[in-house]
């Protein structure tokens, strides 16, 4: 199949890369041209804008930073609308807020375009070993074409319904990740501040009913004190930005997920975004340590 | 002065009409023309468009809702305003956008200065309004006329933006004050204590407060109806929760207080009183309620 990509970053250039492998032809456009370097020895033509992608292309599939960004490579200046033919497919696998999703997915509908928006989990690493987890929404028939091309980036692709739908479980994931990560920060400074080595804890506690895998997983680099990314802490921050957004525009009350969500503003506007999420962990232990 | 007025709601009426009892030529427009009658019927002049408002004013106020209608008007005013003209808007909105608007002016020579008010309704027609400004300093001969005529504290806080910050910062404080009073009431009440005497005691000793004896007060007497719409305190934690997050400064409180008004406005208080927050703790324990 003819493949657009665009977003060729940590997640995306692996991901563009596995549907290479599977014999797909891609078509490239990137902001930077270094992005591209990665493909000089495949089957990639490269292109001078979205729009072009759009023309030579079945389905693209947009992987970038935040919902202004999507709007702009699908809806701006020689964008994917502009260029593409009615029955195009657009798969936005990036995470944004469900609202925005369902408002591009009806303004590319108005000129034929479909919109899948299929956000993913499993960070860097998962998009390396084509193990991500795809949340889709969309129609089943869209669902159903580029089914193909999502397994050859994932382990588990599930269509959740429609327009918008993917985002809001990838808001659920975000609530669970992010307060997971900081109640496993959480736990282990005060097993730390009790004398008591957090290892140990862990240890006991993976067998019970705390068991998660962000114990097993993020606790483990936690021990380590591996704090490299991973997923990182700004946009751990952007993920929860979009969750809190959405419950005040429905009037929703979300209290874990309202104080997570400033804890990961403490721990970027204290110059460790750039760091994994797991930062929660230094943060805490800074907080409950007398100034020296 | 000839002064243009945009935006006659529960502040922006008696405003004006200060200006107007004062001796000011106001040039006004409104979406609704029946909006603006009373201050027609005070004297004030009637204009076709926003555009026309700025034509012939020296000085522009707003008073609007949201960020997004002040960048809709500035648009329009930036249109006719003549340069050395300055655009007042007294509305509530993100320090982002007026900077962006204060931008959009001072590439036409006008000036832009942010000065949301703090008091309600009723310091609206007291003229004991705090405002809280924004801009550059040199204006301040020039808008003490106006300021002096509708409120008793006038702060200039720094350049554009600092006063929008001012008022976020005022939002939290009351706010916060008035989910802590909610607290208190409950707490008072699910131990079989009177909450007014429990107020009563408290406004003589270190935890009385404006917000205790006001909002307190209405938990009290369990007057609901009155006072400031809490769906406007609601649209203002937005706005502030939203400025922590591009800085990176945490406000666990704030964000603790922000998701009892997403409880209150899902159970359909937004045009209440925000002293409604009283009534979304009583939702966990109806049975006890009073």
């Amino acid at each position: 199949m003819k493949v657009g990509f665009i977003g060729l970053g940590l997640m995306g250039r692996p991901m563009a890369l596995h549907l290479e492998k599977a014999g797909h032809e891609l078509h490239l456009w990137a902001r930077r041209p270094e992005s591209l370097a990665p493909f000089a020895k495949v089957n990639a033509k490269i292109h001078a804008t979205p729009a072009d992608v759009a023309a030579h292309a079945e389905v693209v599939v947009v992987m970038v930073a935040d919902a202004p960004d999507v709007e702009n490579v699908c809806l701006g200046e020689n964008g994917l609308a502009s260029g593409g033919k009615a029955g195009l497919i657009v798969v936005d696998m990036s995470t944004i807020n469900p609202n925005a999703a369902r408002t591009i997915g009806q303004r590319l509908a108005a000129k034929g375009i479909e919109f899948v928006d299929a956000p993913v989990s499993g960070g860097e690493t998962g998009a390396i070993n084509a193990a991500l987890t795809v949340m889709v929404g969309g129609t089943p028939a869209a669902f159903e074409k580029v089914r193909p091309l999502l397994e050859k980036m994932g382990k588990s692709v599930t269509l959740i319904g429609d327009s918008g739908a993917g985002q809001v479980a990838k808001a659920c994931n975000q609530i669970l990740t992010g307060v997971g990560v900081l109640a496993v920060a959480e736990a282990f400074n005060f097993a730390a501040k009790s004398g008591v080595d957090a290892g140990k804890v862990r240890e006991a506690l993976l067998g019970g009913f705390a068991y998660s895998k962000i114990l097993e997983n993020h606790g483990q680099r936690m021990l380590d004190r591996n704090f490299k990314p991973g997923f990182k802490a700004w946009m751990h921050q952007k993920d929860l930005r979009i969750v809190m957004e959405e419950a005040h525009r429905m009037g929703l009350m979300l209290p874990s997920a309202a104080a997570t969500a400033q804890v990961f503003n403490a721990i970027v506007g204290s110059g460790m975004g750039e760091n994994d999420s797991i930062s929660a962990l230094m943060l805490l232990e800074k907080m409950s340590t007398a100034q020296e | 002065m000839n002064i243009g007025f945009i935006g006659f709601g529960t502040m922006g009426r008696p405003m004006a009409e200060h200006l107007l009892k004062a001796g000011h030529g106001l040039r006004v427009w409104s979406r609704r023309n029946a909006s603006a009658d009373f201050a027609v019927a005070l004297g004030a002049q009637r204009c076709d468009s926003v555009r026309d408002v700025a034509g012939g004013s020296e000085i522009v106020c707003t008073n609007v809702t949201g960020s997004a209608d002040v960048e809709g008007l500035a648009a329009q005013l930036a249109e006719g305003l003549a340069p050395g003209a300055i655009h007042v808007d007294f509305s509530t909105i993100a320090p982002s956008a007026a900077r962006r608007v204060a931008a959009l002016h001072a590439a036409r020579g006008v000036d832009f200065v942010d000065a949301p008010v703090s008091g309600g309704g009723v310091g609206a027609r007291g003229a004991t309004l705090a405002i809280m400004w924004g801009g550059k300093a040199a204006l301040a001969p020039r808008l003490a006329p106006i300021f002096s005529l509708l409120g008793k504290t006038v702060v200039h806080v720094g350049d554009s933006g600092a006063g929008q910050v001012a008022k976020a910062c005022n939002q939290m404080v009351m706010v916060a004050a008035i989910a802590a009073c909610a607290e208190a009431a409950r707490l008072a009440a699910a131990a079989g204590v009177d909450f007014t005497l429990v107020r009563q005691a408290m406004l003589g000793g270190s935890a009385g407060s404006r917000v205790l004896d006001v909002f307190g007060g209405r938990m009290a007497s369990r007057d609901f109806a009155a006072g400031v719409e809490a769906r406007l305190h609601h649209k203002d934690y937005a706005l502030l929760m939203d400025e922590a997050t591009r800085i990176g400064a945490p406000l666990p409180v704030s964000a603790s207080v922000w998701q009892q008004l997403n409880a209150l406005m899902a159970r359909g208080w937004g045009a209440q009183d925000t002293s409604s927050l009283l009534r979304v703790l009583e939702t966990a324990r109806p049975d006890r309620a009073r």
